[in-house]
């Protein structure tokens, strides 16, 4: 909404300057921004005469003119279809700026030299009209600024209002929050319908099928007019409201609608081809052009302005094509409806056109005020069309809608809002905003119909307070609610696992959720996919049904621009299609590249093992017990490299390598490791913390075994073999080495493990751990072929 | 036979040693060498006797004198060990051993600091699903289906009937219903709109909201609360200003705005030269909201507010492209360690 300075002025005689007013409006509800209507420098600019005009060779447009700026000729080469000779024209000298920094300097077109330009509104910036250039009135003073002379030094208050404000969709909207701030009267413009003999509703009939849809329609009927462009007047209204004039009909209802801000339109009474108006449903599928000449296919839900046969609007939406105001229309039919707010939503959406009249009645607009604007209107549109106004208004208004009556406490108020505003200031702004009020210990209020929004005595109590400004609400707390609250375990992981991570080495990443969908199913196969109905773009009309694949993007993005040593970690959620659709929270793991040289250590490439010695260490600080980690098969992992991670029997996650045809989608050519674990799976099997345990009283014994087994034999079962052999006296066992080589033979390796004897009742004697360190080395011979190696 | 010029070469090697020892094993050993039983400065002093009587006492004193320097050096370049001082051929300007330390993502960290304080507050963290049900996303919250305020927040639809949340609110609904007064809740968490993606717009984002109800909960509180947090989060001395707005479950509602602490409000780029930032929306808790959760709402009263974690980080770091966050490029990331 645009709110011009001037005509806020006109309505209330207020003097702070339009930026305070903007300041203020915006501390009251309408969040305001006030900026001059035209940038540039007029200095330069003067109203000219045309004296002279004549073709120039060569140019089928471009004709020479001579400007007389009332002290000096000025040669001109103008372009413009409408110029003529005797015109008072809008000279750009040289050394003027319009707008968007446009500098007029001397110029030379088709050999002619050109001292300036004749302006059209669009340079001048008044609007985006260039199809001809501007010409003044016979009486514009020659050599003056015609900006000045045409009153279009003005600032424009650009609104932007909330949904529940119809009510400051209009100038006298906005004048009456002005004047309730500032305690003056407004000022409204004053009008007087002179009607003919003629009755009205001899030239029309309404009936309205849906009283629902449309609780109220009334008509004027005004003959004998002569479309023609509007006065000056209110083309500048018009044109500091950002709205283009057409005709003095059009102009007419849009200036009403926004003055009082309730949509008019205008039928051509003539091309109506009946005398009736039936307000009705469409049907299904019925056709119907808007005056922007586009057919619309329809549904029952769009509502229809009808002859009786034919739609003639789609109400509170657009007009229609074939009963539109032309040059040739002589009578007007002119509607002011009330129209159901959910009606028009409806409608408009089918239609697929937001117009100002719908912006309107969506929001609400005032049914008690048809009447009046209907008057406003056609006393305009006798005064500058030269219409004869036909006697009465033919208004179908079955069930009258009353100003609602609502109880206000001032006691509640200032429960609420935690101030002291007394009755009598509650009663003052009430009034002031226009709301009828009775003071009865609590107040009676009458709300008035233009305010769709008040319906509850909290509604109410934000009217008082938005004029009150809420900085008469004091910064205290009386009550802060519960003295304790629990904080969940959830959230305790949520931020531990994050300061593992990243003491971990690994970067934190957020997936932003949504996928490619061809380009997921190359990750994860045919995992279902949770569709987003109305997608933003092609590439992300699927919900991630994966980290894999937010992992895969990122490690993407990175190493295309050269970051190829990473090591990322996501606490992001994947997204499954059923019924209901769900969610579930994971934690995914990357590592890809290598680990830098230093020159303390050599650098050397990532492999399972860092990832692997992650996700433990991981477990570990979040007290988890260890993880299995099985050979599996998964869509995503290499067969050479995929594993279930074991928990208790619950798969937690899976880890491996990315299938390097998987990579290669996203133009990845290194091996990327990659990890997916379930958070809530996790948060369930984190122990409790351990009591204490007594420090040894007796002392350990270490003692070392070195085997030689086929290649195939696993670490794993070694270890477990090693556990169970050595029974209690073993304490712990650990691998240190490991290697392969001639020095081992073929298919063989070597594996050096460190142990630690101890007995919690005594001091161990040599015979003793060496019976079980024995047993252990032959219980691995037996198992495993495994070659003791003498040290 | 040892020559007292025997002594001179023997120190002057031993002090030579010393001042290119690396640790205090080093020095040990050069102690060994010539003081130690078998050393060679005590074999000097063992062979004395072997020497002609009158030479013997020259030597003699020679060698001790020199057994006293050796043994004073020493002990002057092990304390210097100990104090961790710079000995020979050792360059402390090296780096340290590497240890990758991993970074923390802006979103977390910003997330993290509004938690905790409105935890110290005594709120409570509740969180809820992000593919959520028209209830709990619009009607619970007081926005009637065929309403403008729905074009306030552009929506995706999923598969299911169901949408993804376009704002926290939702966890209002849902904590409220499953909770008996008084309730403090903060619910961070992602969300996402159907927005043209642009360097001030992204399809997702992130939200904090809070809320409170009790009996004689009142706008007063809600001040006083938000002041606390601004003041905590962006620093003492700024100034907060309310200004009416409109939220369908909050009635009243309010913007809330900071003072810009990159020009101390005098009007600046990042204020767009008014001197205030825009940084949350807030408002009592509508009466529908509430009686939607089976709460009287006479007896009962709270406040709510939601505030964009973008915003904020944005606003906090100076970040001027919203995608950031999104691309997951570690040369951004890192530079939040």
């Amino acid at each position: 909404m645009k709110a011009p300075y001037s005509w806020i002025k006109e309505l209330v005689d207020i003097s702070i300057s339009p930026e305070e007013l903007a300041d203020r409006l915006s501390l009251c509800g309408a969040e305001a921004d006030a900026k001059p209507f035209l940038e540039g420098n007029f200095e330069n600019v003067v109203i000219g005469l045309v004296v002279e005009l004549e073709p120039i060779e060569d140019s089928d447009h471009l004709r020479k003119a001579i400007v007389d700026d009332g002290s000096e000729k000025f040669q001109v080469v103008c372009g413009a279809p409408n110029v003529s000779k005797g015109q008072k024209i809008i000279l750009a000298k040289i050394g003027a700026e319009l707008k968007g920094g446009f500098k007029i300097k001397q110029a030379k077109l088709r050999g002619v030299e050109s001292f300036g330009m004749i302006c059209s509104e669009t340079e001048l910036g008044i609007s985006d009209d260039h199809s001809g250039i501007m010409v003044l009135d016979e009486n514009a003073p020659l050599g003056e600024n015609p900006i000045e002379y045409l009153k279009l030094i003005d600032t424009i208050l650009h609104l932007d209002l909330t949904p529940n404000r119809p009510d400051l969709l209009s100038l006298i909207g906005v004048a009456r929050d002005v004047s309730c701030l500032f305690d003056k009267k407004i000022i409204r413009p004053q009008y007087e319908v002179k009607e003919s003999s003629d009755a009205a509703d001899k030239f029309i009939k309404v009936s309205i099928d849906d009283a629902d849809a449309c609780p109220r329609y009334a008509a004027r009927v005004i003959k004998n007019i002569k479309i023609g462009p509007s006065p000056w007047w209110i083309k500048r209204k018009l044109l500091l409201s950002g709205v283009r004039p057409i005709s003095n009909i059009v102009d007419i209802t849009n200036l009403v609608m926004l003055e009082m801000g309730h949509p008019l339109h205008a039928f051509d009474y003539d091309l109506l081809g009946s005398k009736e108006i039936v307000v009705r449903r469409a049907l299904d599928k019925e056709k119907f052009t808007t005056l922007d000449n586009k057919e619309h296919e329809l549904t029952p839900d769009v509502l229809l302005i009808t002859n009786g046969v034919k739609a003639v609007a789609a109400a509170g939406v657009m007009g229609g094509l074939n009963s539109e105001v032309k040059a040739t229309t002589s009578t007007v039919l002119l509607e002011a409806a009330y129209f159901n707010p959910v009606t028009v939503r409806r409608s408009k959406n089918i239609i697929g056109i937001n117009s100002e009249s719908s912006h309107r009645f969506e929001r609400g607009a005032d049914p008690n005020i048809v009447c009046q604007v209907l008057d406003r209107a056609a006393s305009l549109m006798a005064e500058y069309a030269g219409g004869e106004i036909l006697s009465g208004i033919v208004d179908c208004y079955p069930n009258k809608i009353e100003p609602a009556k609502l109880t206000l406490r001032p006691e509640r108020v200032n429960a609420l809002m935690g101030t002291n505003i007394s009755k009598e200031r509650m009663i003052k702004i009430l009034e002031g905003i226009e709301f009828g009020v009775k003071d009865k210990g609590a107040l009676e209020v009458m709300v008035p119909t233009f305010t769709a929004d008040v319906t509850r005595e909290v509604d109410l109590i934000e009217e008082i307070i938005r004029i009150e400004g809420f900085d008469s609400v004091p910064d205290s707390i009386h009550n802060s609610g519960p003295l304790f609250t629990p904080r969940h375990a959830d959230d305790n992981f949520y931020d531990s696992s994050r300061n593992i991570m990243t003491s971990l080495g690994f970067d934190e990443m957020y997936s932003p959720g949504m996928a490619d969908a061809k380009l997921l199913s190359k990750v994860s196969g045919d995992n279902p996919q949770l569709k987003v109905l109305n997608p933003i773009a092609d590439d992300l009309t699927v919900m991630q049904n994966n980290l894999f694949y937010s992992l895969l993007k990122a490690v993407s993005h990175n190493i295309s621009h050269r970051n190829v040593n990473l090591q990322l970690f996501d606490m992001g959620r994947i997204y499954l299609p059923g019924n209901p659709p769900y969610e579930e929270e994971k934690i995914g793991l990357t590592i890809t590249g290598k680990v830098d040289d230093h020159w303390y250590n050599k650098g050397r490439t990532f492999d399972f093992y860092d990832l692997k010695g992650a996700i433990d260490a991981f477990l570990r600080l979040s007290h988890i017990s260890p993880i299995d980690y099985v050979a599996t098969r998964h869509f995503s992992l290499d067969e050479s490299c995929s594993f279930e991670l074991q928990l208790n029997n619950n798969i937690i996650g899976y880890a491996g390598l990315i299938k390097s045809k998987i990579a290669k989608h996203f133009d990845i050519k290194q091996n990327v490791f990659a990890a997916m674990l379930d958070f809530k799976l996790l948060l369930e099997n984190i122990q409790q913390e351990a009591t204490f345990k007594s420090l040894p009283r007796f002392p350990a014994a270490p003692r070392d075994l070195a085997v030689i087994v086929d290649e195939s034999v696993e670490v794993g079962s070694l270890m477990d073999e090693i556990k169970q052999s050595g029974g209690p006296l073993l304490e712990k066992v650990e691998l240190f080495d490991l290697f392969t080589g001639k020095q081992v033979g073929d298919g063989k390796k070597s594996m050096a493990f460190s142990m630690i004897y101890r007995s919690a009742e005594k001091s161990l004697e040599s015979d003793e751990v060496s019976k079980v360190h024995k047993k252990i080395a032959d219980n691995l011979n037996k198992k495993f072929k495994a070659q003791i190696r003498e040290a | 036979m040892p020559d007292i010029k025997d002594i001179g070469i023997l120190l002057a090697e031993a002090e030579s040693a010393i001042s290119v020892a690396n640790s205090p094993d080093d020095l040990e050993a050069i102690s060994i060498k010539y003081l130690g039983r078998k050393g060679q400065i005590t074999a000097v002093l063992r062979s004395l006797k072997e020497v002609p009587i009158d030479q013997r006492k020259e030597l003699g004193a020679a060698t001790n004198k020199a057994r006293v320097k050796l043994e004073n050096e020493l002990k002057e370049a092990a304390e210097k060990f100990g104090k961790g001082e710079k000995i020979a051929n050792f360059d402390p300007t090296l780096p340290g051993v590497s240890h990758r330390i991993g970074a923390i993502h802006p979103i977390t960290k910003v997330l993290k600091q509004v938690n905790q304080s409105f935890e110290r507050m005594g709120f409570e963290i509740a969180k809820g699903p992000e593919i959520e049900s028209d209830y709990y996303n619009f009607e619970g919250l007081n926005f009637p289906p065929d309403h403008p305020a729905r074009d306030m927040q552009d929506t995706f639809y999923v598969e299911g009937d169901m949408l993804l949340r376009t704002h926290t609110s939702p966890v209002q609904v849902r904590t409220l219903k499953n909770s008996k007064p008084p309730v403090k809740i903060i619910a961070p968490g992602k969300n996402f709109r159907n927005e043209a993606i642009s360097s001030r717009a992204y399809y997702t984002f992130y939200q904090i909201e809070g809320f409170l109800v009790d009996e004689g909960v009142s706008m007063a509180d809600l001040k006083g609360v938000l002041n606390a947090f601004c003041r905590d989060f962006f620093g003492e001395g700024l100034k907060l200003r309310y200004r009416p707005s409109f939220f369908p479950f909050t009635e009243p509602s309010a913007e809330v705005d900071i003072t810009c602490f990159l020009c101390g409000s005098k009007g600046c780029r990042l204020c767009k030269h008014t001197g205030w930032l825009e940084i949350l929306g807030c408002g009592m808790i509508d009466p529908n909201v509430l009686e939607n959760a089976g709460y009287d709402s006479e007896k009962y009263t709270g406040f709510a507010f939601g505030m964009g974690i973008e915003r904020v980080t944005m606003l906090k770091y100076m970040i001027d492209d919203i995608r950031l966050f999104y691309n997951n490029d570690i040369r951004f990331i890192r530079q939040f360690i």
